[in-house]
C-alpha cells in the first residue's frame, strides 16, 4: 500500500550538525562567539548547507 | 516605518536581509510566530471604527500601523513553542497574529493567500502554460493504467512529489528520480503520483525574482554526469551557480506568472536542454536564495531588503481580499 513516489524515498540527511553560531535576539542575527555575523561568513554557510534548497525542508517545502 | 520578518531563529538567509536593512538604517522587527504566546506578544483593538495593534518581541514594541512590509520567510507554526502547545492554541494564535496583520496596509512578501495558492504544483504547471513557459509533459494520477499509457508515450520519465513535501516519521527525502523503463506502476493507486518527461538537461537554472528584478543563475551539468542524478539539490556536482542572462521570452512569461500569482517573490527552477530552451519545473514562492548569492555573487538579499524597505505606492491602499493580487509588484 506504499504510494509509488515513496519507492524513491531515501533517509533524510540529518543537518543537525551543531552550528558554530547562535541567535542574538538583540541584533536579530546569528553571530559567532567572537561577535562576527554568520551571514557574512560564506565559507561556513556553504560548509553547513545552511542556505541550500534542502535546508529547512522538514517544516517548509518551498525550496 | 518598520519591516516585519516572520521566520525562525536558525534562518541565516533571513540574516542576510536583516544585515542589509541594518546597513540602510531601516527599522526591522524579526520574530517567530512559534514564540507566540511567550517571547512574542500582541495586542490589537478595534474601537470607534479604527484598528490599532502592537507587537512585541525581545524588548521591541512596534505598532502594526507602522509596518511598511511583512516578509513571511520560514515562520514556525504559531504557538508551537508554547509551554502547553496544542492545535487549538496554534489556531488561536495564528488567527490573532495573521488576522491582525491582514488588518494593516503593509505590503506582503508574499501575501498568505497568494502563497497558499502558489504552493500547488498542479496549479503552477497550469499557470506556467498560460504564461507561455515551456512545461515538460506531465501526468498526475492515481490510475495505474494512465501511468502505463503515459510511460508508453514518454518512455523517459521522472517522478517527484506533488506537494514538494518530505515525509516524516521517519524523516525521508523524495528527490526527483528517474523511473526505470520496466517499472510496475501498480502503486500509483496508493497516492497521487506526478510523472514528468525527463528533460535531458545541460544545465539547471534558478531564476530568483524580487519584485521586478530578476537574478538568473546557471549550474552546468557535466557531459559525463550520471543521467540518474536528476535532482540538482541532491546531485554531487562540483559546478558553481553562475549568473546568466534571462531570455526575453522567459522573462516576459515569468513576469506574467508573478503578476497572475500575486507574488512579490518567486524562485523558479528550469531545466536547460541541449538547444538552450528553459523548461519550467516549478516556482517556489519562498525559495531559498542564500546558496545562489553565495556562489554567484548576485545581490539578492539586498534586492529583498530594497523591496521590503520601499515606501508604499501613492494613492489609496486597497486592503480587500484581492489586494495581494495587485501588491505583488
Amino acid at each position: 500500500m506504499r504510494p509509488f513516489a515513496l519507492n524513491y524515498a531515501r533517509p533524510a540527511q540529518q543537518l543537525e550538525v551543531s552550528a558554530p553560531y547562535a541567535y542574538d535576539s538583540r541584533l536579530q542575527l546569528n553571530v559567532f562567539p567572537d561577535g562576527r555575523l554568520a551571514a557574512h561568513d560564506y565559507a561556513v554557510l556553504r560548509e553547513l548547507g545552511s542556505t541550500t534548497s534542502t535546508a529547512g525542508s522538514k517544516t517548509h517545502f518551498d525550496d | 516605518m518598520t519591516v516585519l520578518i516572520l521566520t525562525c531563529e536558525q534562518d541565516v538567509t533571513a540574516d542576510m536581509v536583516v544585515a542589509e536593512l541594518d546597513r540602510g538604517a531601516v527599522p526591522v522587527v524579526r520574530l517567530d510566530p512559534a514564540d507566540l504566546p511567550g517571547p512574542v506578544a500582541l495586542s490589537g483593538e478595534y474601537v470607534r471604527g479604527t484598528f490599532r495593534g502592537h507587537l512585541s518581541v525581545g524588548g521591541r514594541l512596534v505598532s502594526m500601523g507602522g509596518l511598511r512590509s511583512v516578509w513571511i520567510r520560514r515562520p514556525g507554526a504559531a504557538a508551537s513553542h508554547a509551554a502547553e502547545a496544542s492545535d487549538w492554541l496554534t489556531e488561536e494564535s495564528a488567527q490573532a497574529l495573521y488576522g491582525m496583520l491582514r488588518s494593516t496596509d503593509a505590503r506582503w512578501m508574499n501575501h498568505p493567500d497568494a502563497a497558499r495558492r502558489a504552493r500547488h504544483k498542479p496549479w503552477q504547471l497550469s499557470l506556467a502554460q498560460r504564461c507561455g513557459l515551456p512545461v515538460p509533459a506531465t501526468l498526475i494520477t492515481t490510475f495505474p493504467q494512465a501511468a502505463r499509457d503515459f510511460a508508453d508515450r514518454f518512455p523517459d520519465l521522472v517522478v517527484k512529489p506533488v506537494s514538494g513535501a518530505h515525509p516524516q516519521e521517519p524523516p525521508r527525502a523524495v528527490p526527483t528520480s528517474r523511473v526505470a523503463p520496466d517499472t510496475d506502476f501498480a502503486a500509483v493507486a496508493f497516492g497521487p503520483t506526478l510523472l514528468q518527461r525527463r528533460v535531458v538537461k545541460r544545465a539547471d537554472i534558478r531564476l530568483t525574482c524580487v519584485g521586478e528584478r530578476m537574478f538568473a543563475a546557471r549550474k552546468t551539468v557535466a557531459p559525463d554526469a550520471d543521467p540518474d542524478e536528476v535532482d540538482v539539490r541532491f546531485a554531487t556536482s562540483s559546478a558553481l551557480w553562475q549568473p546568466v542572462d534571462t531570455p526575453s521570452s522567459v522573462a516576459a512569461g515569468v513576469r506574467t506568472y508573478l503578476r497572475e500569482a500575486g507574488l512579490a517573490f518567486g524562485a523558479f527552477d528550469f531545466a536547460e536542454d541541449a538547444e538552450g530552451m528553459w523548461w519550467f519545473l516549478e516556482c517556489n514562492q519562498s525559495g531559498q536564495f542564500g546558496f545562489v548569492q553565495i556562489e554567484s555573487g548576485q545581490p539578492i538579499a539586498a534586492a529583498v531588503a530594497d523591496w521590503l524597505a520601499a515606501p508604499p505606492p501613492p494613492g489609496p491602499r486597497p486592503n480587500g481580499a484581492r489586494a495581494w493580487a495587485m501588491e505583488g509588484h
